[in-house]
């Protein structure tokens, strides 16, 4: 106690490494520093970028999944050109740069389950992940924890997650390690018959088109379910 | 554009060369055989690409190579049919026979 005198950081180690600013970070800075100084783009326009960026959810993907679910003709087009499909529900890939940005694009597949196949994914180098219909990736996603043992031992990450899978599936993990970015289209779930696009919409949650969770009919989106629980 | 060496179905082996710079090829894929299930498009390869040589760059097909989980890890604790996809481009890859 007494030698802690002064020292706030003692026993906070959390919030100190989270204070240091990586080289990274420097770099970035720099460069964008340079970048405004040289007139390539404004600060403001930095900060629009960066909001935009940053405002993204999945709901460009919930849309997508819904429609395929609704429409075998859409689901289709999406499994055969994902970048072309995402087109009809006004997901542009190449915005806002008019070719993307090289850490999103360049080709985007939308992988299946099925009763035999269940997809996740996981990027073992960074944290490639389909930003235009998933918007910005989970904290987790980009923990060495979740990237290294995805690879290695998905059934018992997936049952961290909850998520406990029946023998007799195959559990096939995409490293997206390259340039395609992937999505999990998740199997519509029982009790869904009839419902609406939009209906259908709010039970894919981001979870399930990475793959770590299965929607289900009574869990309208994470978020929901919590804020649920603790009323 | 080059046409694949490999076809769909293949089985190939990721070699294990020598890696100075940046590369997307993992160390866990190499000198693993798996097979090839999906062909992509070519595109300036990674160890390129990162010096920025998006004109000059050398470019390779790619390929989507499937392995089965027990031939990557030999302590895998799933089941035998679990799988893992990986890509990488054709100077990675030599062929399997059988």
């Amino acid at each position: 106690m007494g030698k802690q005198h002064g020292d706030h950081h003692d026993g906070h180690n959390t919030f100190e490494v989270s204070s240091k600013v990586s080289e990274f970070e420097i770099l970035e800075l720099a460069i964008r520093e340079l970048a405004i100084e040289k007139g390539i783009f404004s600060a403001d326009d930095h900060r629009k970028f960066a909001e935009w960026a940053e405002a993204k959810g999945p709901h460009g993907g919930s849309k997508l999944v819904a429609k395929a679910w609704s429409d075998p003709a859409f689901k289709q087009r999406l499994l055969e050109n994902g970048v072309e499909a995402c087109k009809e529900v006004g997901i542009d890939w190449l915005q806002p740069t008019g070719v993307g940005t090289p850490s999103d694009y360049t080709y985007f597949y939308v992988l299946e389950n099925t009763p035999q196949v269940h997809n996740v994914l996981v990027c073992t180098l960074c944290s490639c992940y389909p930003r235009p219909v998933l918007g910005m990736s989970p904290d987790w996603y980009r923990t060495p924890s979740y990237r290294r043992r995805m690879v290695r031992r998905p059934r018992e990450v997936l049952a961290e997650f909850g998520l406990h899978l029946p023998s007799d599936i195959e559990v096939r993990v995409h490293d997206s390690n390259q340039k395609s970015r992937f999505m999990v289209m998740p199997m519509r779930p029982e009790g869904t018959e009839g419902w609406s696009e939009e209906q259908l919409a709010r039970i894919v949650t981001r979870d399930t088109m990475i793959g770590v969770a299965l929607p289900r009919a009574d869990r309208t989106s994470d978020a929901g379910s919590l804020a649920e629980q603790v009323r | 554009m080059a046409t694949p060496k490999f076809q769909v179905g293949d089985k190939v082996r990721i070699k294990d060369r020598t890696t100075l710079f940046h590369t997307r090829t993992q160390k866990y894929i190499r000198k693993r055989v798996g097979t090839v299930v999906e062909h992509r498009p070519e595109w300036v390869i990674p160890e390129d690409e990162a010096w920025d040589r998006m004109e000059t760059g050398r470019k390779e097909p790619f390929y989507v190579i499937r392995f089965k989980q027990t031939d990557l890890w030999p302590d895998y604790t799933g089941f035998a049919q679990d799988t893992l996809e990986s890509e990488a481009s054709e100077s990675w890859l030599e062929s399997v026979k059988g």
